[in-house]
């Protein structure tokens, strides 16, 4: 018997450590992603033999992109939550750097900031933002005053600030507890980034006599961009993906209560689209950034 | 000069302490809201001096809740399901991230372009026929080719069981796996390439290799990737909420409906006070997040350690 050489070898035990995932690669993933794909060119419906659709090539789009008012409005408004990834991604660069030296209470500290990841799930999220931060009944509202933007937006009108400032500022103090509940990930992918980089880089930093502002912006920062771009990515697809997205919902309402699947189909190849091409634009413009450290 | 050099010091300790309790208070806020509201008397709501600690407590919220979302059959349902998932998905997640590591073959920059991919996609675009799979189950179509060659209608509906969500797991394919899958690849592309090396000169096979001395070395990644993947299935609802069908349910999906259920429950009247119903509906996020909780607060420590290290860049 001819002897397999060694290269090839191990070529057919790489392949055969993947197979499990390629099996439920094609299985769970490719086949309803091209389902998905062929379900937007057709009209579906239900009858008790299952599904039953009918070709009705560009329809579905044209009828997303034209004359339904509502698609092109929320997508508008899903791309204008946007702004809070820079915000998510400075929040959690400053609290993995309060998190990175040991001090007392750092580890309580520490289980706080990782509290998100753990309980806030999209269901109990939306029903906090309901209820605890749109609270008109009672005492609650008394101790809101920290998030309610009233009080400030007072005060920056006092201070002569264009209204439509104003309310922009607004807008994004209602969405600190959006923000902070949803940098759990983050903080700690930094946090684990954070750690990686070498003592020595910091020592000869300081032997150099770097100041700290000088060190954050020439060492920690360039050393952190592929967590950075990891971050991104996770940032977009999980505001995209979220339970309280209105995109997300009318997907779903569009399938299981008006019962329109080719539709729904539809409107969510549409989004990917969109989604995907946000993710294109951050890869592209941060790759020129991008610090590989050699090993 | 020491003197000043120590005063700057303790400033900005000082600053430093300020900020993390703001931060912890405002991250803790939602925490301490639902306690707060879930045990008091819907009396003292309208008490204006009543902000945080109630003068009367109360425990109906508790019990009503408890009631309507069928508590434990659903923790039943979430253990079995989060559980279940996380340990498959450890499993086939660490063999294709190490061999997207270590091994060369050909198209493995496609097939991890995939991976990337099936992150990318979000879940409500492939639901659909994703549920439809599951509820006629048929993969490649061999079921159907089964039933045309022997004549029979066979039909196998996954819906409702378990196994939904432990065969998409079983092959890498559950919940963001694409995730787990590139942090066991970043993972073991940090470890040494010696301990392998020797252990192919002293005759031992990839997989025993992998079994052996790769896993026992990948503790800190492996803990990570069973919390999140324990913690996502825990968390999900849309998945779930299909899968299940309508007979069971998780605490995620309970909590979802709450309003609805709670409404039958407790009568009509009652269910469109918003200050009752909220106290109820307090109690059960606090119920939906209390096994979490506890969990987290006895393995915190070392969740949190191995994540911080786990040195993936």
């Amino acid at each position: 018997m001819k002897k397999i050489p060694y290269y090839r070898k191990k070529m057919i035990y790489g392949f055969l450590f993947i197979t499990p995932w390629l099996i439920g690669f094609i299985l769970f993933f490719l086949t309803p992603f091209l389902q998905s794909c062929s379900y937007a060119f057709q009209t579906l419906t239900s009858t008790p033999e299952g599904m039953v659709g009918e070709w009705v090539g560009l329809e579905n789009f044209r009828y997303a992109l034209f004359r339904d008012t509502d698609f092109l409005v929320e997508c508008a408004n899903s791309l204008k939550d946007l702004i809070t990834v820079p915000l998510i991604l400075v929040y959690s660069i400053c609290f993995a750097l309060l998190l990175k030296k040991e001090y007392p209470g750092r580890t309580l500290m520490r289980a706080i900031a990782f509290l998100p990841v753990i309980i806030g799930s999209g269901v109990l999220m939306d029903i906090l933002k309901q209820d605890v931060f749109a609270t008109t009944a009672g005492g609650a509202g008394e101790s809101m005053a920290i998030f309610s933007s009233t009080g400030l937006s007072g005060l920056f009108t006092a201070m002569g600030l264009p209204e439509n400032i104003v309310n922009l500022i607004n807008e994004l103090i209602s969405k600190i507890f959006d923000l902070t509940w949803r940098s759990g990930v983050q903080i700690l992918l930094f946090l684990a980034g954070l750690h990686n980089i070498p003592d020595y880089v910091y020592e000869a930093a300081e032997i150099e006599g770097a100041n700290a502002l000088q060190v954050f912006f020439k060492i920690t920062l360039p050393m952190l961009t592929p967590m950075i771009l990891l971050n991104i990515v996770y940032s977009v697809i999980d505001i995209f993906s979220d339970f309280g997205n209105t995109i997300i919902q009318m997907i779903y309402n569009t399938a299981f209560a008006s019962v329109r699947f080719g539709y729904s189909s539809a409107l969510s190849i549409l989004y990917f689209i969109m989604v995907g091409v946000v993710l294109i634009l951050v890869y592209l413009m941060m790759s020129k950034v991008i610090v590989r450290p050699e090993n | 000069m020491i003197n000043e050099v120590k005063t700057k010091r303790a400033f900005y300790m000082g600053l430093k302490y300020i900020v993390l309790v703001l931060l912890a208070y405002q991250l803790l806020y939602p925490v301490l809201y639902m306690i707060s509201a879930s045990i008091k008397d819907p009396l003292d709501s309208y008490d204006p001096s009543v902000i945080w600690i109630p003068k009367n407590f109360s425990a109906t919220g508790f019990i009503d809740a408890f009631k309507s979302m069928k508590y434990l059959d659903a923790l039943k349902g979430s253990m079995e399901i989060s559980l279940g998932c996380a340990v498959l998905d450890v499993m086939s997640c660490a063999l294709a991230g190490y061999g997207f590591a270590r091994f060369k073959f050909p198209l493995k920059n496609l097939l991890f372009a995939c991976v990337i991919l099936t992150l990318m996609v979000p879940m409500q675009t492939i639901i659909l026929p994703y549920y439809m799979n599951m509820r006629y189950f048929d993969p490649l179509g061999l079921i159907s080719a089964f039933n045309s060659v022997f004549d029979k209608t066979i039909s196998i509906n996954l819906v409702g069981k378990n196994i939904a969500f432990y065969l998409p797991s079983l092959f890498g394919a559950g919940i963001r796996s694409g995730l787990y899958i590139y942090i066991f690849r970043q993972f073991f592309e940090g470890m040494d390439k010696a301990l392998e090396e020797s252990a192919h000169i002293d005759g031992c096979g990839p997989l025993r290799t992998f079994l052996k001395i790769m896993l026992p070395n990948a503790r800190n990644a492996i803990v990570t990737v069973f919390l999140f993947s324990f913690v996502w299935h825990f968390n999900d609802y849309y998945l779930t909420k299909q899968l299940l069908g309508t007979n069971r349910r998780t605490l995620i999906v309970a909590l979802s409906s709450l309003r609805i259920d709670l409404a039958a429950l407790i009568g009509g009247q009652t269910a469109f006070d918003p200050i009752r119903i909220q106290t109820r509906i307090q109690a059960g996020c606090l119920l939906a997040i209390v096994p979490m909780f506890l969990l987290y607060m006895f393995a915190q420590r070392k969740l949190a350690d191995s994540i911080e290290h786990i040195g993936i860049k």
